[in-house]
């Protein structure tokens, strides 16, 4: 241990060569490689069943592009049982449970990269090599997200075969909450995002299950906020006064105007009175399915001078929001891993 | 350490076990971050199902107040079914988010117990002390174990209340996504994924991977309990064209199918379809079902199984322990 307390010489140092960064790979897949499997081997699961999964609904929509004359009570028939029948709904619950996949991976791949070593003491040791606690932050945290972010990319792409029929059929937006962040280069940007959030986490709170749950609960908050509050205003939606919208077109808001001026609530409710109708919101005010029999609500606010806005953000802004927002989730994990850096720097110094 | 090694004498001393309250206290102190973290995750939770619920009650309000026949004023009844149609959406898509919750309760508070002291060496401690381990670990389990299950309970029972108007306007309780969540099912898959936990932390020792396992085993018990065994609990009834016959809660359709003059089944798409178009002579059409007035019958068999094989499995976790260390 003498060699240790004896004191520096100045120009010592500068000879030593630092430690080349290709031999910390080596250690960190050394060390992760049970994680780096691990990620694999779980979307590898998930995207087997969504090929299982994904080759009848193929088929199903094969033949319902084959059917001809499209117009023909058989084929819509075929197409509406598509849209509406159990391959939707189907679909539908696999991207509701898909959204945890991405928590998932940066509670488990994440959090533990730096909360193990503080936690179990073995930083004192890996900190004080030659390569230094930055570098050997920086070089770990680095590969693994690549990893990770990959991984999730191919997962992504195979998530986009699976739900392209549903897409084709122009019966959904691909807007949507639960689809939006599963796809394009959404999904790898969100999993890295929940990676450096694990990674930054672990070295707050230094141990491992704490810093796995406060991942997961991050993510959860974070993901519910940009779905809710920010994806919305990406750009200014448009806003029509046409009321048949495609069904591509992600609605954000509609209600009712008179002479150009939104109509209020009580302004409705006086032309519904005589049919006995009452509006709950001057908002929403939507027709589900076609059960209205001979009476439109809509149709006859229409005629009463009434115009139903809607505002909506169109289907094809899909790459334009997609990388807006990979671009501002990519700056958020090289800020969360600078910051974790520092954290570890300022920890060891 | 020349105490531990003297030799006992036999009728010198049995000291007084350490008391349960004590073990209790410790338990607290152990856990009460965790504990207190969770429940308040769980309150806004809870918050969230309160605040959707009552306005769900309210637009099912004005529908459930529409006289059914012979109405003066039918567009009222409309227009509030279309208001109150609207929730669905979000009703569909709370319980299948709730639907990850037991996992994810059960596997970060179990998997840790007994995982974190073998993989700490915590366990030479802890074990060797005058409580003893079998009492220890049932000290250390019992508090989690109840009180997960506990609020697992409460927050199901908040569920139903919330997904109430649904289930009257023809939802079925007995259907996957939606029997798991209700009931005394949503509990017991709860403490079911706690006790995998516990299991998987003694066997795997490492508290990471022991989480992980735990998820993974209690996602394919429930994917096979909800795709294979649930309709094992009582034989479904078949039905031929029409109807569901019993009215009231509504059926759980497990599957419907259609066949030929001759009795055999048509399996072509396109054929279906046309015979949805216009029925024709000798064809029949097929519907597998379990009742709606079965769903306690099924949650309690659920339950009771769960509860069972929750036992079993802690009861393995601490035998694991006693042999371990003897």
């Amino acid at each position: 241990m003498t060699v240790l307390t004896t004191p520096a010489q100045p120009d010592q140092g500068k000879n030593l060569r630092p430690v080349p960064w290709r031999r910390m790979a080596w250690v960190t897949w050394r060390q992760h490689r049970f994680a780096i499997g691990g990620v694999t081997a779980f979307l590898g699961v998930l995207a087997l069943y969504l090929l299982i999964e994904g080759l009848p609904i193929r088929s199903a929509y094969a033949a319902v592009t084959a059917c001809h004359p499209a117009s023909s009570a058989v084929c819509q028939s075929l197409a509406n049982n598509f849209n509406t029948g159990s391959y939707t709904f189907q679909a539908g619950i696999v991207s509701a449970l898909l959204q945890v996949t991405a928590a998932l991976i940066g509670a488990f791949a994440g959090a533990p990269v730096l909360a193990r070593e503080l936690e179990s003491g073995t930083f004192r040791y890996a900190w004080t090599q030659g390569f230094g606690p930055r570098r050997w932050a920086a070089a770990k945290l680095a590969l693994l997200a690549v990893a990770v972010a990959a991984v999730a990319a191919a997962f992504s792409v195979m998530f986009s075969w699976y739900y392209e029929p549903f897409f084709a059929s122009g019966a959904q937006t691909p807007l949507g909450s639960t689809l939006f962040d599963l796809r394009g280069i959404a999904f790898a940007a969100w999993t890295l995002a929940a990676f450096t959030i694990g990674a930054v986490a672990g070295v707050l709170i230094r141990r491992v299950v704490p810093a796995m749950a406060a991942t997961i609960v991050a993510w959860a908050g974070l993901a519910y906020v940009t779905g809710t509050y920010l994806r919305p205003h990406y750009e200014a939606p448009l806003v029509t006064a046409n009321p048949n919208m495609p069904g591509s077109a992600w609605v954000i808001g509609q209600w009712w105007a008179r002479g150009g001026r939104p109509a209020s609530l009580s302004a409705l409710n006086q032309v519904l009175r005589p049919v006995g109708l009452r509006a709950a919101t001057a908002g929403r005010f939507q027709v589900f399915g076609s059960h209205l029999g001979n009476f439109n609500p809509v149709q006859y606010l229409v005629r009463h001078g009434f115009t139903q806005m809607t505002s909506y953000q169109p289907a094809s802004r899909f790459w334009t929001f997609q990388f807006i927002e990979a671009g501002w989730l990519l700056a958020l994990s090289l800020l969360l891993v600078a910051a974790t850096v520092w954290l570890v720097r300022r920890r060891a110094a | 350490m020349t105490m531990l090694t003297t030799p006992a004498q036999p009728g010198q001393h049995t000291p007084r076990p350490v008391p349960w309250s004590k073990l209790a206290w410790v338990s607290w102190r152990q856990y009460r971050v965790a504990l207190l973290s969770a429940a308040s995750l769980l309150g806004v939770l809870a918050l969230y199902l309160l605040i959707m619920g009552l306005r769900i009650r309210t637009g099912y309000a004005s529908v459930a107040s529409c006289p059914q026949l012979g109405s003066r004023l039918p567009h009222t009844c409309e227009a509030a079914l279309m208001l109150f149609g609207g929730y669905h959406v979000w009703g569909e898509t709370t319980a299948a988010l709730l639907m990850a919750l037991p996992m994810l309760i059960g596997a970060f508070a179990g998997a840790p117990i007994l995982g974190r002291e073998l993989e700490a060496g915590t366990f030479r401690f802890s074990w060797t002390q005058g409580a003893g381990r079998t009492r220890w670990a049932l000290a250390r389990l019992a508090l989690p174990a109840v009180t997960v299950t506990a609020v697992a309970a409460v927050l199901s029972q908040l569920f139903g209340w919330f997904y109430y108007p649904f289930f009257a306007t023809g939802d079925s309780a007995l259907a996957p996504q939606l029997f798991e969540q209700t009931g005394i099912a949503f509990a017991a898959w709860t403490l079911a994924a706690f006790a995998i936990g516990t299991l998987a932390g003694v066997l795997i020792r490492k508290v990471v991977p022991a989480i992980a396992a735990a998820m993974a085993a209690w996602a394919g018990l429930l994917l096979i309990t909800s795709l294979y065994l649930r309709r094992l609990y009582q034989a479904p009834l078949n039905l031929h064209n029409g109807g569901h016959g019993a009215s009231g809660a509504s059926p759980w359709v497990i599957s419907q199918w259609w066949t030929g003059p001759n009795g055999k089944t048509i399996t072509t798409e396109n054929k279906i379809i046309s015979l949805l178009n216009r029925p024709e002579r000798g064809y029949t059409q097929w519907t597998t079902y379990e009742p709606g007035t079965r769903y306690w019958h099924f949650q309690f068999i659920e339950g009771a199984w769960l509860l069972a094989l929750s036992v079993l499995l802690i009861a393995a976790a601490i035998w694991l322990i006693r042999r371990r260390a003897a």
